[in-house]
């Protein structure tokens, strides 16, 4: 073991105390330390999911405490499989970002770099941590993160964006902690294995409410249906790689939250046929936006808002082989919407008022960018011998298992949608015959391809090898199934 | 007769908390100066935080303080410190997004010259 | 139309909350197996600190804490980032009028009772009500007031930020020293000395005074910050 979970909050912590110090010595410094900081985690987190793999799951207890009475971290192989895709897709956003921030000043650099780590930090601390209101501090901080770097241009829409994005963001901390003080006033404690043990005996009309008050609030974060007006604004006015960190990191961290108290704190049947049914109406209505959209960037933020609906789908069958689906799609659209945001964002450069119909003939101008958007674009719609085929495919049996044939067909038909959207930017990018204007275009740089080719080259690995990464989901998700495991291991844990 | 008169009262603790909480998410919702808004979310959490800091509390208790006087005496029944830690720490976030918030509130205000929210609508909502 | 729709959303969800509250009760005792009897059990037992609710901020949930710190720092970090300028364009401050000699002179009085009161505040933080955060507000009041009646008074911001990254430094420090003697992050490691003595507590007041530090140069960088903010559009 190189260290213990906590220091995936307490060395980011700490740096970003030393940031402003720091630069103050050498200003390139700003941009180099969080780089280090996320390279030890990932190392971190790949050695603590070997060792959970084998040995099983570490409980870390903060200021000699044990659970009921402190606040504890769990690093699963469900956690943690989320903790080390977070944190390496950080890295991969901080390597994109690194030198295509150099045209910016010091000054915001360093702000940038400062809350982009946070941003990351808070997802962490929210898939990591083991106390109810302990989640509901990180969620703040991943909140005020992500308000800051959706502002950070100083163009005029950023900051409406920003602005409507903390609005719904306020309402659901007041939400989320109503919801927590129904759940101590109940059973008087924060500790999720505890409550987890004791809501059988909590009153089922204060359990549904406060049930309710969580999903609300934390479907504002995961952008579920009714309640994600935020998310494409926040897409498109944000940097484009703030953008990739939002479908990638912060949605998955929001998610995850709603599938634990789902899954594991709470006991309510009828909450997994309602993980279905909100799922599907995000997922359709959210295609259907999706194909009406004439900006690249809303068109990307809405298909995220459709995959992260078909992953609570697929998290609602309740079942192991849904749980598995769930995370696979979680995996691929992590690895492929990024790609499609990293190399979207430089289509949207070179392309007038960010509109997808001044794309034409990009193909020839940015072979490589075209390439990997294209390449990711199938991935996502689910083409073999593509990444997310097979993430579709798990989905789809996961439904067969359960009998749910009219789920199936809906699934398949949104995946029709998806097909026409996605192939009319590549169409656009290739097959135009009108000739492109002859401005000159900005090639992507040298740390943003090798990005993106990282990225290609996961999606095509993943593709022709899946069982690279079966394995780990299916630890993953046997993990996330046995709650009583869970309880078990957080409350055997003694000084 | 005096009982009567606490229930009321302990309603009205609740209901007093719950009234500033709605009326701030009013406030938040209804109001068209973006100024207005920020103020209607700031009192919403001095609501919310009221009702929580209200749920810990004990009749008869004293501050969970343990000062050399109450060491000597007779009343031991303390409120719940819980709440309060929590409630320190909710205050201090909200202070955190209310600046956030005052900041965005400005920089609209430098671009547009004006807080109306009509006339800033540029995004759909 | 849209405001009656919103009075009857949240006529609904008044009555919602007010019934779930109602019916959890008032003053009484709501849970029987909770955690708060250990808290104030081993406040005093093992902790040797008065204050419960400072135990609790500071040692039993001081992961919050130091969460909280960050979104403060978070805050301050956003709000320089959303209000950031060229050099040569920050403004300078607008003032509607000036200040009498009676609010100069009064201010300058004032002044270091304030600073006083603040520090007095946090340090006695696990003695007494009051803690890093009350005292910090306090400080940043001071320095409000002195923004307020001078013109032309100015802080430092390099300053600010130094001492608000040592302060939190020093807290996320004292958390991993915890974990090197201790077991556990933010573990005690200090001696806990004699309950209601100013140096009792171990790590507790050392971490409550680099909070009252964090937060009185985060709220005046705040202050200072919007206080600088030019009033008519330039952008």
């Amino acid at each position: 073991m190189v260290g213990t979970p906590v220091l995936f909050i307490a060395i980011p912590l700490l740096a970003a105390f030393l940031i402003p110090l720091l630069g103050m010595i050498w200003k390139e410094l700003v941009r180099i330390v969080p780089g280090l900081v996320l390279i030890y985690l990932l190392i971190l987190a790949v050695n603590l999911l070997d060792h959970v793999m084998v040995h099983g799951p570490i409980i870390e207890i903060i200021a000699g405490w044990a659970p009921p009475i402190g606040i504890n971290l769990v690093f699963s192989a469900f956690s943690g499989f989320l903790v080390t895709i977070m944190i390496f897709l950080g890295l991969l956003i901080w390597l994109y970002s690194y030198r295509f921030k150099k045209n910016v000043g010091y000054e915001p650099a360093k702000k940038y770099f400062l809350l982009l780590m946070m941003l990351i930090t808070g997802s962490v601390g929210i898939v990591l941590t083991g106390d109810i209101f302990n989640m509901f501090v990180f969620i703040e901080i991943t909140g005020i993160s992500a308000y800051g770097l959706t502002a950070f241009y100083t163009g005029r829409d950023s900051a409406e964006a920003s602005f409507k994005y903390l609005m719904l963001g306020s309402i659901a901390s007041t939400f989320l902690l109503l919801a927590i003080m129904i759940i101590y006033s109940q059973l008087g404690t924060l500790n999720m294995a505890d409550i987890a043990n004791r809501i059988h005996t909590m009153n089922p009309t204060y359990k549904i409410i406060s049930l309710i008050f969580f999903i609300t609030a934390l479907g504002i974060e995961a952008e579920i249906f009714p309640l994600n007006g935020w998310a494409p604004d926040a897409y498109s006015e944000a940097p484009g790689p703030v953008g990739a960190a939002f479908a990638g990191i912060v949605v998955k961290a929001s998610v995850y939250a709603i599938i634990r108290y789902i899954f594991t704190i709470f006991d309510v049947d009828g909450a997994f046929n309602f993980l279905i049914i909100i799922g599907m109406l995000t997922l359709i209505i959210a295609e259907m936006a999706a194909i009406r959209q004439e900006k690249l960037k809303r068109m990307l933020a809405y298909s995220s808002i459709g995959q992260m609906g078909l992953v609570l789908v697929a998290f609602g069958f309740g079942t192991e082989e849904g749980v598995y689906a769930a995370l696979f799609l979680m995996l691929n659209h992590a690895i492929i919407k990024s790609l499609l945001f990293f190399s979207g964002s430089y289509l949207v450069y070179n392309s007038k008022d960010k509109l997808i119909a001044e794309m034409n003939g990009l193909g020839k101008k940015l072979p490589i960018t075209s390439f990997l958007f294209a390449l990711g674009a199938f991935a996502i719609i689910g083409l073999p011998p593509f990444a997310g085929f097979w993430s579709k495919l798990s989905v789809l049996t996961a439904a067969a298992d359960k009998n749910m044939i009219f789920i199936m067909s809906l699934i398949l038909f949104v995946s029709l949608i998806e097909l026409v959207y996605y192939l009319r930017v590549v169409n656009r990018l290739y097959n135009s015959k009108e000739k492109a204007s002859s401005i000159e275009v900005k090639k992507p740089t040298a740390n943003a391809l090798i990005t993106m080719l990282v990225l290609g080259g996961l999606i095509l690995l993943i593709g022709f090898y899946p069982d690279v990464v079966t394995g780990v989901l299916h630890k993953a998700s046997a993990a996330l199934m046995d709650k009583s495991q869970y309880i078990h291991n957080v409350l055997s844990i003694n000084q | 007769m005096d009982n009567a008169l606490f229930d009321l009262l302990d309603y009205a603790v609740y209901g007093t908390a719950i009234l500033v909480m709605l009326i701030g998410i009013y406030g938040a919702l209804a109001k068209k100066s973006l100024l207005k808004i920020v103020i209607g979310l700031s009192v919403s959490d001095s609501g919310l935080n009221m009702l929580i800091v209200a749920i810990g509390y004990l009749k008869g208790g004293t501050a969970p303080i343990f000062s050399p006087g109450y060491l000597d005496g007779t009343n031991k029944l303390m409120v719940d410190p819980v709440p309060q830690a929590l409630v320190l720490t909710a205050i201090v976030i909200g202070f955190g997004v209310t600046a956030v918030a005052l900041a965005l509130v400005i920089r609209l205000y430098r671009h547009h010259g004006t807080l109306n929210i009509d006339e800033i609508k540029n995004l759909k909502w | 139309m849209k405001k009656i729709l919103i009075i009857l959303l949240l006529a609904g969800l008044g009555f919602y909350i007010a019934t779930t509250y109602t019916g959890i009760g008032f003053g009484e005792p709501h849970f029987k197996h909770g955690v708060k009897d250990t808290y104030l059990k081993q406040t005093v037992q093992s902790l040797h600190v008065a204050n419960t609710v400072t135990a609790i901020v500071v040692n039993f949930r001081g992961f919050d804490t130091l969460g909280e710190v960050t979104v403060l720092f978070l805050a301050v970090t956003a709000l320089g980032s959303i209000l950031y300028k060229k050099r040569h364009e920050v403004g300078v401050r607008s003032v509607l009028f000036s200040s009498s000699s009676i609010v100069t002179a009064g201010s300058k009085l004032l002044f270091p009772a304030i600073i006083l009161l603040g520090a007095y505040v946090f340090i006695h933080g696990h003695l007494t009500p009051g803690g890093g955060f009350q005292g910090g507000v306090i400080i940043a009041t001071g320095f409000l007031l002195m923004l307020l009646a001078y013109r032309n008074y100015s802080v430092s911001h390099i300053i600010l930020s130094i001492v608000e990254s040592i302060a939190g430094i020093t807290f996320a420090g004292i958390g991993l020293l915890g974990l090197i003697y201790g077991e556990t992050f933010l573990q005690n490691f200090l001696p806990v000395g004699v309950l209601n003595n100013v140096f009792s507590g171990g790590i507790i007041p050392i971490i409550y005074i680099a909070v009252g530090f964090k937060v009185a140069a985060e709220l005046t960088g705040v202050i200072y910050t919007i206080l600088h903010e030019k009033g008519e559009s330039n952008g």
